[in-house]
């Protein structure tokens, strides 16, 4: 695993603002919130730890529905200088034992409660009717370890925001064997959360980064005043910053476990839930229009003078319709043609169905989206235990640009997600040992003129970013 | 209206911002009645002759003189107005260019200036056994598109047997307020035959917005109110053409509304109903404010255009009182409903074109004073000053209300000339804050509405 340096401006209109590494900041426009640790893990595990509970299917279920996992100590439980709070790694400790500092001190998850108190929060707290968003659940749920009284321990501060035991799971159950330094697959099985897994963690990430059956950023938020979530599973991992080495210890606990494992299970969990929401009756076509959440937010919001150029190939759709956000599917759609073929045709059929549906009979898009959850579903397995080669990560990168020049460019959603799909595959090259330290400096240049492309959401220019990522290519070389 | 010696065709108009979204496109053959019935004069008749071509009007004896000829009852030089200043003379051009030829690509058609679709405003597309020898389809938007078919009318126009004779015979009233409406708001918003749907608008076609007055002035007008006018066709107002205007621009809207064509089929209901800036927005500029018109509603909605509903209603709530309640919570119920039912919001858009339709006939009977005129324009002030509607739409059709009733408090000597120099300023300002909707923002509406403000006529 690779680190990332966050140096970028955090406003949501110029993210990306600078680099100094291979590897980018976007600055995160978004709080950082795993929610409250009530969560089950949903898709079929690969490796063995994880529980094999069958994903949702019905997403009526609110999350504080699902089992507790035990009562959540607070961050202070953790924090001790000798075990997670320490400022220097610890020599002979199979952990840096820094992880506190680094979440305290640069995590943004750290800070998700706090924002609730800012002016941006009082504004939008008004515009929902709410008396304010400190104490909303809405908010909450995704800006705090939100979890039900009963299950916060003396020490637990809603206002530590999104603590360790959002992401790692109540400690209650786990923290005396944790700290008799058992394994970690003992851990596990105690109910530590699985986070090293990378659809466990998908899972978990995209609970508030997308929403999940309780907690979804609709558009009701958005016109409130939220700013716009994205999200790429192994570039915020490593913007978070990640508070793990990947290191020979870390190997020997936990396997090897590659970016491009992470970014594939990212994009096909990220569907999963797209396709959930599309899925839920709560977001259905009541009389007329279905949740905008789930659109493409630039196909509305685009000034008059920078049109739409309709590329009828992509989607099947005609001008001046509201499209679908299926650059996650995009991404998926890649990563299969070069692991899977079959199951990419499949996905890429059902979603120009979708598209299509989305335009005449909302019965047919719910049938569609039932289809590529499925595909995206099947594929979990496949991605998650593929060892990504040199040539599987070059064919990736050229089918990435590939599906960016034949249309997807034309999209700001696409464009975001090419950009990170790159780094993460350069980072994944790097790490493997297939770029050398010269034709990672020329990347690492590339990259930055790619994301200095749509930094600013309101003004997407695609021919900017088709030159970005003409430039890029030529850094690959062949 | 303006004063006799004044042609309306060189007005005091700011244009700015106005003139540049105008996009030239009148009616081919009005064939229905219009639908909230004329006030005044005998419905237009169906007009279903031969078109001549405007070869047949442009004699340089008959409306192609560069001066008036003595004892004419009009300036004569209507024709030349149209050829040289007018818009309508380069719709059909207009579907040749580097816009035209995009728009036709992205809607999948060969090319635009032989599809229907665009000839029928951008030409007086008439059918092939309904043109004459010298008709031609690239005039664009010609004397016949809105004056009707001059084979049957032209002879007894010819005889100057007088305009009353002249619309019996067929001639198309357009200096009827409702008439005019009626004919212009056919291809400047559409009708059931014509309609510029969010997919034409999606693949390139420009926004279009409208007000009666404002446009005729614009266009500009052929046409002088003098005192051989006034004696023939009587003496409009700016005030009663507006008025009338957004009565008609809502009656269509709602004709439109309740189109089961334009109900929602996968995703949405037809989106050019909807208000432009409610989607086209940068999403770090928020639209929902909590005191809007559309209050109520919650954020994150999209809103039906109803610019012209709010400037109708503070219309009513001068002439008509009892209406002006009735539009409102019909407006706030068609709001509330299109969010949430379909077949409740295409009831509440029946209501509101009920009672939209009623006050057409209200409006063309009534004498616009002086009072109703300052309250007008104080009632339109008031709606941006007040929060209650800052949308970019409502500041489009505020800023060409404003300009038409400052029209008319100077052409019925209302107000003197240093408070017509006075208003002519601060519209100015106003028309400078509207003429970019990228750029618009709603704390400098209500800055010039203030300066407005202070030069209404005491």
């Amino acid at each position: 695993m690779r680190s990332r340096t966050v140096l970028g401006s955090i406003r949501i209109v110029s993210r990306l603002i600078q680099a100094t590494r291979l590897n980018h900041a976007i600055g995160l426009t978004v709080f950082m919130a795993c929610a409250s640790g009530a969560f089950t893990p949903a898709i079929g595990q690969t490796q063995g730890q994880m529980p094999a509970a069958p994903f949702p299917a019905a997403p009526g279920q609110t999350m504080r529905a699902q089992a507790s996992d035990g009562v959540h100590l607070g961050v202070a439980a953790c924090a001790g200088s000798n075990c997670h709070g320490a400022t220097e790694p610890i020599a002979g400790s199979s952990v840096m034992q820094n992880e506190f500092t680094i979440w305290t001190t640069r995590d943004k998850h750290r800070r998700a409660y706090d924002v609730l108190l800012d002016d941006r929060a009082v504004r939008m707290a008004r515009a929902l009717g709410l008396p304010d968003a400190k104490s909303a659940p809405v908010c909450l749920d995704c800006h705090a370890d939100n979890v039900p009284a009963e299950e916060r321990g003396r020490q637990f501060q809603l206002a530590d925001g999104v603590g360790c035991e959002a992401c790692h799971g109540g400690a209650s159950t786990w923290l005396g064997i944790h700290i008799s330094g058992v394994s970690h697959r003992d851990n596990l099985a105690a109910g530590l959360y699985p986070t090293e897994q990378p659809v466990a963690r998908a899972e978990k990430c995209l609970s508030c980064h997308f929403g999940d059956a309780g907690r979804f950023v609709n558009h009701r938020l958005y016109g409130a005043g939220h700013p716009r979530l994205t999200f790429e599973l192994d570039t915020f991992t490593a913007i978070e910053p990640a508070h793990f080495v990947v290191d020979r210890d870390y190997v020997q606990r936990k396997g090897v476990i590659t970016d491009l494992q992470v970014w594939s299970a990212g994009q096909a969990i990220a569907l999963v839930r797209r396709m959930d929401a599309l899925l839920d009756p709560r977001h259905n076509h009541q009389g007329t229009f279905p949740e905008p959440a789930l659109f493409d937010c630039q196909s509305c919001h685009h000034v008059f003078d920078s049109l739409h150029a309709p590329r009828p190939t992509a989607t099947g759709l005609g001008p001046g319709t509201v499209k679908l956000n299926d650059a996650n599917a995009a991404m998926l759609r890649v990563a299969a043609q070069r692991i899977a073929p079959a199951a990419a045709t499949a996905l890429a059929t059902h979603m120009q169905e979708l598209h299509r549906a989305t335009d005449t009979d909302w019965t047919l898009v719910q049938r569609e989206a039932g289809a590529v959850r499925r595909a995206a579903v099947e594929l979990v397995p496949a991605l998650a235990g593929h060892q990504f080669t040199a040539q599987d990560m070059r064919a990736m990168a050229d089918g990435v640009i590939a599906a960016a020049l034949n249309g997807g460019a034309d999209e700001y959603s696409h464009a975001e997600q090419t950009t990170m799909a790159l780094e993460s595959l350069v980072s994944g090259m790097r790490s493997a040992g297939f770029l050398d330290d010269g034709r990672a400096q020329a990347l690492k240049t590339a990259m930055s003129g790619l994301y200095e492309s749509f930094a600013n959401d309101a003004v997407y220019r695609p021919d900017a970013f088709v030159k970005a990522l003409h430039d890029f290519q030529r850094m690959m070389g062949r | 209206m303006r004063a006799a010696d004044e042609p309306v065709s060189q007005n005091s108009r700011v244009r700015s911002g106005i003139a540049g979204g105008l996009i030239a496109a009148v009616l081919v053959a009005a064939a229905a009645l219009f639908p909230c019935g004329t006030a005044k004069g005998q419905a237009p008749a169906a007009d279903n002759g031969i078109h001549l071509g405007v070869a047949a009007c442009a004699g340089n004896n008959c409306h192609g003189a560069v001066e008036r000829l003595k004892g004419s009852s009009v300036p004569q030089n209507e024709y030349l107005i149209w050829s040289q200043k007018d818009k309508h003379r380069l719709a059909y051009a207009a579907l040749l260019g580097e816009r035209g030829i995009r728009i036709a690509k992205n809607l999948g058609l060969p090319d635009a200036q032989n599809a229907q679709i665009c000839l029928d405003c951008h030409a007086d597309n008439v059918p092939q056994d309904k043109r004459g020898r010298e008709f031609q389809l690239t005039d664009g938007v010609g004397c016949e598109a809105c004056h009707g078919a001059a084979v049957s009318w032209l002879g007894v126009h010819l005889s100057g047997a007088g305009h009353r004779a002249n619309l019996a015979a067929g001639l198309y009233p357009t200096d009827q307020p409702a008439a005019r409406a009626q004919k212009c708001l056919s291809c400047h918003f559409g009708d059931d035959k014509r309609f510029i749907t969010h997919q034409i608008m999606g693949a390139g076609h420009p926004p279009m917005p409208f007000e009666l007055d404002t446009y005729t002035a614009i266009e500009p007008a052929h046409f002088v109110v003098d005192q051989s006018y006034v004696e023939r066709k009587g003496r409009p107002n700016d005030v009663q053409v507006w008025a009338i205007g957004q009565a008609g621009d809502l009656i269509h809207r709602m004709d439109a509304l309740i189109d089961p064509k334009n109900a929602p089929k996968g995703v949405n209901p037809e989106l050019v109903l909807f208000d432009c800036q409610s989607c086209h927005h940068a999403m770090n500029q928020l639209q929902w404010q909590p005191q809007r018109g559309s209050a109520g509603q919650p954020p994150g909605r999209l809103k039906l255009y109803d610019a012209t509903a709010v400037m109708l209603r503070v219309i009513a709530a001068r002439v008509a009182p009892d209406a002006a309640k009735a539009l409102g919570d019909h407006m706030a119920a068609l709001h509330q409903a299109t969010g949430q039912d379909w077949a409740a919001a295409q009831r509440e858009g029946q209501a509101v074109r009920q009672a939209a339709s009623q006050l057409v006939p209200a409006l063309a009977q009534h004498d616009f004073t002086r009072d109703d005129m300052k309250a007008m324009m104080t009632g339109v002030i008031d709606v941006g000053l007040s929060g209650d509607d800052t949308d970019y739409s409502a500041a489009q059709q505020a800023a060409m209300a404003l300009q038409s009733i400052a029209a008319a408090l100077k052409a019925y000597g209302y107000a003197n000339d240093d408070q017509v120099k006075g208003m002519a300023g601060a519209l100015g300002g106003l028309f400078e804050v509207v003429s970019n909707d990228q750029t618009y923002r709603p704390e400098a509406f209500v800055k010039a509405l203030a300066d407005l403000q202070k030069t209404v006529p005491q």
